[in-house]
């Protein structure tokens, strides 16, 4: 059995474990790129409030590996709770936790950073409130939080991989069944690996286009 | 030029009994058709940055402001362009008159881009082509006497050939020419530029020198941040010479001919050897 014929017998389930996998990306990518922008923001205006919880909370985040997070929230702390959630939840949950701090540290820098002078000189030619924002504020801190952002939604498309391991049906658990089943492993994580490119070599095209495109040396030389 | 010289002054030093009742003049002598800073002050946290500064610049003068590094000639010239708001005193710009400090939720009326600044850093906005960067604060449609305008400067300053460049693909002369013709193009009244002629070369400071000869003679009030004394001797009619916050001298061009303080003396001195 070579990988053409895992597809063409294994397709169908294949393609609902990439189905499911892609379900839990865009709910993970919704949340942090909604949510993680938002806090984001309140982070930079209210550096205090917001902003220090926000960066203590994100790096300790980043210090916990996501299987570690992901298992802990789905066996000791449901136990604890005397609850039983879906893993589908759990790991939409997890990894979309992990995804708002890290968009809203991405935000919240870039923000925080944001060069005043453009400001400045922005006061000084008479624009108002409004143009200031779009054509100035908007572009330049757009620019800056892409390359971040399309990193860390890729890595986040990536680690809903683990998601198999509380036995959500996404594609890494039904490569595993498969496997199970015929014991063919070089060729199943070979049409994985193939599959996986298929999706994420698009988005990283798109990333180094829009990279490109948008967040070009600025500095003056 | 020469009988039309004044030279920038404290603003004291014009005695309010010649102008009482004068359309031409307010309240603390200063003229309606002049810039003019009373007493300005400005502190940040324990350090007074502006100790009662007073000055003030006509249309179609250049008056220089010099002085060592933390002298307060950037402060003075962010409180002029109300980018930082004094602590006291009062700011009068033609007709637009400021008391600080401002009463709390005051609306004012901004002073830009009738008055306009052009900073040694010029803060061209990076994403945008040096022709965005002028255009922007026209708005969409340009009439067509601004077009012309606009066109006619691009030709005086030379920049056909980079104006649909970014600021990151120019050189920092041709980006301080970006700077000052976004500055122009808006009509200004005052325009202050500070430390313009700072990393440019012999030539391109002589271009400036040039290009400011102009302005002046379209009637524009400029003040003048620099550290070359060469260049401000040649370009201004008036000097300031500050330190330590506060105006130390201001006079005609002898502030820096005939110093008759000792500081200035020897900062002349010293600002000669080291050129």
């Amino acid at each position: 059995m070579n990988v053409f014929e895992i597809f063409s017998q294994y397709g169908d389930a294949l393609a609902c474990g990439l189905m499911e996998s892609l379900r839990l990306a865009l709910i993970v990518w919704t949340a942090g790129l909604s949510i993680g922008t938002l806090f984001g923001a309140l982070g930079a205006r209210f550096p205090r409030l917001f902003g220090m919880p926000l960066a203590v909370c994100a790096f300790i985040l980043s210090g916990v590996p996501v299987i570690v997070f992901l298992f802990w929230l789905h066996y000791p702390v449901q136990s604890m709770m005397n609850v039983v959630i879906d893993p589908f939840i759990t790991a939409s949950v997890t990894l979309a936790i992990i995804n708002v701090f890290a968009v809203s540290e991405i935000v919240r820098r870039v923000l925080r950073d944001f060069p005043e002078q453009y400001m400045i000189a922005a006061k000084v030619c008479g624009l108002g409130r409004l143009q200031t924002f779009t054509q100035i504020q908007f572009p330049l801190i757009f620019r800056q939080i892409l390359p971040g952002l399309l990193m860390t939604q890729v890595g986040m498309l990536q680690a809903t991989l683990f998601a198999s391991l509380i036995s959500v049906d996404e594609i890494f658990r039904t490569a595993q069944r498969i496997n199970a089943t015929v014991y063919r492993p070089v060729e199943i994580y070979t049409s994985l690996g193939i599959l996986f490119l298929i999706v994420c070599l698009p988005l990283n095209g798109v990333a180094i286009w829009l990279r490109n495109k948008y967040t070009r040396d600025l500095s003056e030389k | 030029m020469a009988s039309q010289q004044i030279h920038a002054r404290s603003v004291g030093e014009i005695t309010d009994q010649d102008r009482v009742g004068s359309p031409e003049y307010v309240a603390g002598g200063a003229r309606r058709d002049e810039l003019s800073a009373i007493n300005i002050s400005k502190t940040s946290g324990n350090k007074q940055l502006l100790k009662n500064v007073s000055l003030s610049i006509r249309p179609g003068e250049i008056t220089a402001l010099i002085g060592p590094s933390g002298a307060g000639k950037t402060t003075l010239l962010k409180a002029l362009s109300l980018l930082e708001i004094p602590d006291s005193g009062n700011l009068l710009i033609d007709d637009l008159t400021y008391s600080f400090p401002f009463r709390k939720n005051q609306k004012v009326a901004p002073p830009w881009p009738k008055l306009t600044v052009v900073f040694q850093q010029l803060f061209l906005w990076p994403h945008l082509t040096l022709r965005k960067n002028i255009t922007l604060p026209l708005g969409n449609h340009l009439d067509e006497p601004t077009s012309a305008r606009l066109e006619q400067l691009i030709d005086r300053f030379k920049m056909r050939e980079f104006i649909d460049r970014h600021p990151n693909e120019t050189s920092i002369g041709q980006r301080q020419r970006a700077a000052l013709v976004r500055a122009l193009v808006l009509n200004p009244k005052y325009i202050l530029l500070d430390e313009i002629t700072s990393s440019l070369d012999v030539e391109q400071v002589a271009y400036i020198l040039s290009e400011l000869r102009v302005m002046q003679e379209q009637g524009i009030g400029i003040l003048l941040v620099t550290h070359l004394l060469h260049f401000a001797r040649e370009a201004a009619d008036s000097i300031v010479f500050m330190e330590h916050g506060k105006v130390i001298e201001s006079g005609g061009k002898e502030v820096l001919a005939q110093p008759r303080q000792e500081r200035i003396k020897s900062f002349v001195a010293m600002a000669e050897f080291a050129s």
